[in-house]
C-alpha cells in the first residue's frame, strides 16, 4: 500500500478520498484553492498545499501544479475524484510518466471510452448491444425505411449537428416516415446550416440503469450490480437506489457480464462505471463508459458491503482482487438524494451565502457524505452539489421511509436546498412504485414544485409566524431582556452598545 | 393580539390569547420555544409537539417557516399593520410590474427580451449562467418591455436590474 496519496480534488469527494486513506494508514495531502482554504477536506488532511486563485482553471484544473505537489510533499500516487481531471486521458498519462500512480484506469482505457462514438464502436465490436441506428446521414426515405424495418418502430429521426430538441422526430408508423424525414431535414437546415439526419430506434420511456465495475491489474473484472439513475433534471441526477426496481437477478447478471465485456474491451483497471439504457421489454442498450469513481458509489458500498475508494486505492497499489462474482448479491436496498444549493420554488437558481445553521440527520442506516459544516461559503465558483444523503434498510419501502425521515431531520439554513423538492419526489406515487423513467422527472417537475401542503401544516406554519411575530413585537418593547431568541434586534442592540462604548 | 397571516397563497388569522392560539375557530395551547444559537424551535400545539424552524427573513413579520419538510415565506403582521402593508401594496402594483433582477451574480449568455415587445408570465426574457448552469429568467406576469439593462457576455452582480417591464 502507498505511505501518502494526494488527492487532487475538493468537497464532499475529497473528504470521501481522504476519509477512504485514513482508514488504510495512509497519509493524505489535501490540495485546494483560496476559496477553499477553510474547507473541510483541508482540516482533516494530513498535509494541505494551496495551489491557486478560485477559478478551477487556475487551481484544480492544472495537471502539472497537481505533480509538482505531489513529487514535493513525496505522494506515490493521485486520486483524482470525480470530475475536474478524473477523466482526462492527457492527465493519467502525465501521472504515469512522472512516476506516479493515478488511481483509476489506465490513460489508454480512458482514451478508449473517452467519446461516445469510439466507447460505441468499441462495444459493438466486443459484442455489447447499443441502440441500433445509423451514424451516417440519410439520403432518402427509401433508406430509411429499410433502415427502420431493420429494428422496429418506433424510430427516432436526428440531426446530425442536434441539440435542444431541434430536428428532432419520432415516427411510429412506417407511413408518416417520409413526411416526417423532410420536416426533420428542413428543421436542421433551418436551426444548424446542415440538413444531415440519421435514424435510430427511439426507446419509449427507458430507464438510465448502470453498472459498477471493479478490475484489478491481474485480470480480474467484476460486476458490482447495477444503480438505477432515472430521476435526472437536465441530465443530472437528482435520486439514485441500488439495486433497480426493474432489474431481475438473471438480467443482473446478463447486464453485468455485458459491463464485464466492455470493461475487458478497453483493457480497464480500477473502479468504472457502464451505463445502459434499459427498455421496457428488458432490452437493455450500452451508451458510455464513465472512467472515474461515480457521485452516487454509495449505493452500491451499502448494498454490496464494501468500501470502494479503499478498492480504488489497493487495486492502484497492485492488489488482488480476492472476491468471487457469486458473493455479489445485493442486500437490502440503498437510496440517495443530492442536496444542492438549487432552489426549487425558484426554477432551481443557485442558490448562494453561508451555512448560517447544520443539522444533520442521523440514526439507522443514515449516510452523509458531506462537503459543508456551520459557516461554510456557498459561491459560484464550484459545483451546486452540497453533499450526499445517503441511506440503507431492508427494502425498498422502508429505504424510502427512512430517506424522508433523515430528509425530515435535515436542516440546512444559509442557503435554498433541494430537500424539500426530494421530500416531495419521495411521496409520488410514481417514485414509490417504482415506475419511472428518464423522462418522468422532467414531465412531473411542475406538479412536484407547486404541491401544496395539507391544511394542517398551513395553520401550523400559520402560528409558527404569528408566535415568532409575538415574541420579536416582545424583543422590540424590552430590548435588555436577554433570554431566548437570536434576532437581529437584539444584535443590533449590541452593535449599538459597542459603538457607544468606542465613543463613536 | 390577533395576527394575520400571508403563507402559501392564504391568508388566516391567528389570535394568541394569554398561552392559547385561536386558529379557524379552534382554540388550543401552543408555545413556541428557541434552541438556543440555532433557528430550531420547538412548536407546542396542546400536547404536540414539531420540530421547526423559523428565521426572520426581510421586512418585519417576514419569515422562512420550515413545519414537517414543508418551506414557507409567512407574512404575520398585527390587523393594523396589516392594512397599512395592503394599502401601500395596493398603490404599488398600480405603479406597475417590478422589474427582472439577477437573483445571482453570473454571466449574462443570452438576452431574449426586445423593447417594446409584449411578453406572457413564464416567458424567458434573460440567460444567465451560475455554477455552470445556464438559469432561464422569466416574466412573473404579462408585461411589455420598457428598457433592457442586459448585454450577452457580460457579468452581473446578485440585483443588477436587467430588463424593466411595465404594465400591458
Amino acid at each position: 500500500m502507498f505511505h501518502k496519496v494526494l488527492v487532487a480534488n475538493r468537497g464532499e469527494i475529497a473528504l470521501r478520498v481522504i476519509r477512504a486513506c485514513q482508514e488504510l494508514g495512509v497519509k493524505a495531502v489535501a490540495v485546494y484553492s483560496e476559496a477553499d482554504a477553510r474547507a473541510p477536506h483541508v482540516r482533516e488532511a494530513d498535509e494541505a498545499v494551496c495551489i491557486g486563485p478560485p477559478p478551477s482553471n487556475q487551481s484544480y484544473l492544472l495537471g502539472d501544479r497537481l505533480i509538482e505537489v505531489a513529487r514535493r510533499t513525496g505522494a506515490e500516487a493521485i486520486h483524482p475524484g470525480y470530475g475536474f481531471l478524473s477523466e482526462r486521458a492527457w492527465f493519467a498519462r502525465a501521472v504515469r510518466e512522472a512516476g506516479l500512480v493515478f488511481v483509476g484506469p489506465p490513460a489508454e482505457a480512458i482514451e478508449a471510452m473517452g467519446s461516445k462514438t469510439d466507447a460505441r464502436q468499441l462495444a459493438i465490436a466486443a459484442g455489447v448491444p447499443v441502440v441500433p441506428g445509423t451514424t451516417e446521414a440519410l439520403r432518402d426515405a427509401d433508406e430509411a425505411m429499410a433502415i427502420a424495418e431493420s429494428f422496429g418502430y418506433p424510430v427516432l429521426l436526428k440531426a446530425a449537428a442536434g441539440g435542444g430538441g431541434k430536428g428532432m422526430r419520432v415516427v411510429r408508423e412506417p407511413h408518416e416516415l417520409a413526411a416526417a424525414l423532410g420536416a426533420a431535414q428542413r428543421e436542421a437546415k433551418n436551426a444548424f446550416g446542415d440538413d444531415a439526419v440519421y435514424v435510430e430506434k427511439y426507446l419509449d420511456g427507458p430507464r438510465h440503469v448502470e453498472v459498477q465495475v471493479l478490475a484489478d491489474m491481474h485480470g480480474t473484472v467484476l460486476h458490482l450490480g447495477e444503480r438505477e439513475c432515472s430521476l435526472q433534471r437536465r441530465h443530472q441526477k437528482m435520486v439514485e437506489e441500488a439495486p433497480s426496481p426493474a432489474v431481475s437477478p438473471a438480467l443482473r447478471a446478463r447486464m453485468g457480464e455485458t459491463a464485464v465485456a466492455a470493461a475487458r474491451a478497453a483493457g480497464y483497471v480500477n473502479a468504472g462505471t457502464c451505463e445502459f439504457l434499459l427498455d421496457r421489454d428488458g432490452s437493455f442498450y450500452f451508451l458510455e463508459m464513465n472512467t472515474r469513481i461515480q457521485v452516487e458509489h454509495p449505493v452500491t458500498e451499502l448494498v454490496m458491503g464494501l468500501d470502494l475508494v479503499q478498492w480504488q486505492l489497493r487495486i492502484a497499489a497492485g492488489e488482488r482482487l480476492p472476491f468471487e462474482q457469486k458473493s455479489f448479491v445485493p442486500r437490502g436496498w440503498a437510496i440517495e438524494c443530492r442536496i444542492t444549493s438549487e432552489d426549487p420554488a425558484n426554477g432551481f437558481l443557485p442558490s448562494t451565502g453561508r451555512i448560517t445553521h447544520l443539522h444533520l440527520p442521523s440514526g439507522p442506516g443514515v449516510r452523509w457524505d458531506g462537503g459543508i459544516e456551520d459557516g461554510s461559503e456557498i459561491g459560484l465558483h464550484y459545483d451546486p452539489m452540497l453533499a450526499k444523503l445517503i441511506v440503507h434498510a431492508p427494502s425498498r419501502p422502508l429505504a424510502i421511509a427512512r430517506m424522508q425521515r433523515a430528509l425530515r431531520e435535515l436542516v440546512v439554513e444559509g442557503v435554498e436546498t433541494s430537500r424539500s423538492f426530494h421530500l416531495r419526489l419521495l411521496e409520488h406515487p410514481d417514485v414509490q412504485a417504482g415506475d419511472i423513467s428518464i423522462q418522468w422527472l422532467e414531465a412531473h417537475l411542475a406538479e412536484l414544485t407547486s404541491a401544496q401542503p395539507d391544511d394542517d401544516t398551513i395553520r401550523r406554519a400559520a402560528v409558527v409566524a404569528a408566535l415568532a411575530a409575538q415574541h420579536d413585537r416582545g424583543q422590540l418593547a424590552a430590548p435588555v431582556h436577554s433570554a431566548g431568541a437570536e434576532s437581529g434586534v437584539r444584535e443590533g442592540w449590541r452593535w449599538q452598545a459597542r459603538r457607544e462604548s468606542l465613543g463613536q | 393580539m390577533k395576527y394575520i397571516v400571508d403563507l402559501a397563497g392564504r391568508r388566516l388569522t391567528v389570535e394568541i390569547d394569554g398561552s392559547d392560539v385561536v386558529v379557524d375557530g379552534v382554540r388550543m395551547p401552543a408555545s413556541l420555544e428557541t434552541v438556543e444559537g440555532t433557528p430550531v424551535r420547538l412548536l407546542r400545539l396542546g400536547d404536540a409537539v414539531h420540530r421547526v424552524v423559523a428565521r426572520r427573513d426581510g421586512a418585519r413579520g417576514q419569515y422562512a417557516v420550515d413545519v414537517d419538510g414543508w418551506p414557507f415565506a409567512a407574512e404575520a403582521l398585527d390587523e393594523r399593520t396589516r392594512a397599512i402593508r395592503d394599502v401601500a401594496a395596493a398603490s404599488e402594483s398600480a405603479s406597475g410590474p417590478a422589474p427582472l433582477k439577477a437573483p445571482m451574480p453570473g454571466l449574462v449568455v443570452r438576452v431574449l427580451a426586445e423593447v417594446g415587445a409584449e411578453v406572457t408570465a413564464g416567458q424567458a426574457l434573460v440567460v444567465v449562467e451560475a455554477m455552470k448552469m445556464e438559469n432561464e429568467l422569466r416574466a412573473a406576469g404579462p408585461a411589455r418591455v420598457t428598457a433592457v439593462h442586459a448585454v450577452a457576455g457580460t457579468a452581473v452582480e446578485k440585483g443588477a436590474v436587467l430588463v424593466e417591464l411595465a404594465a400591458l
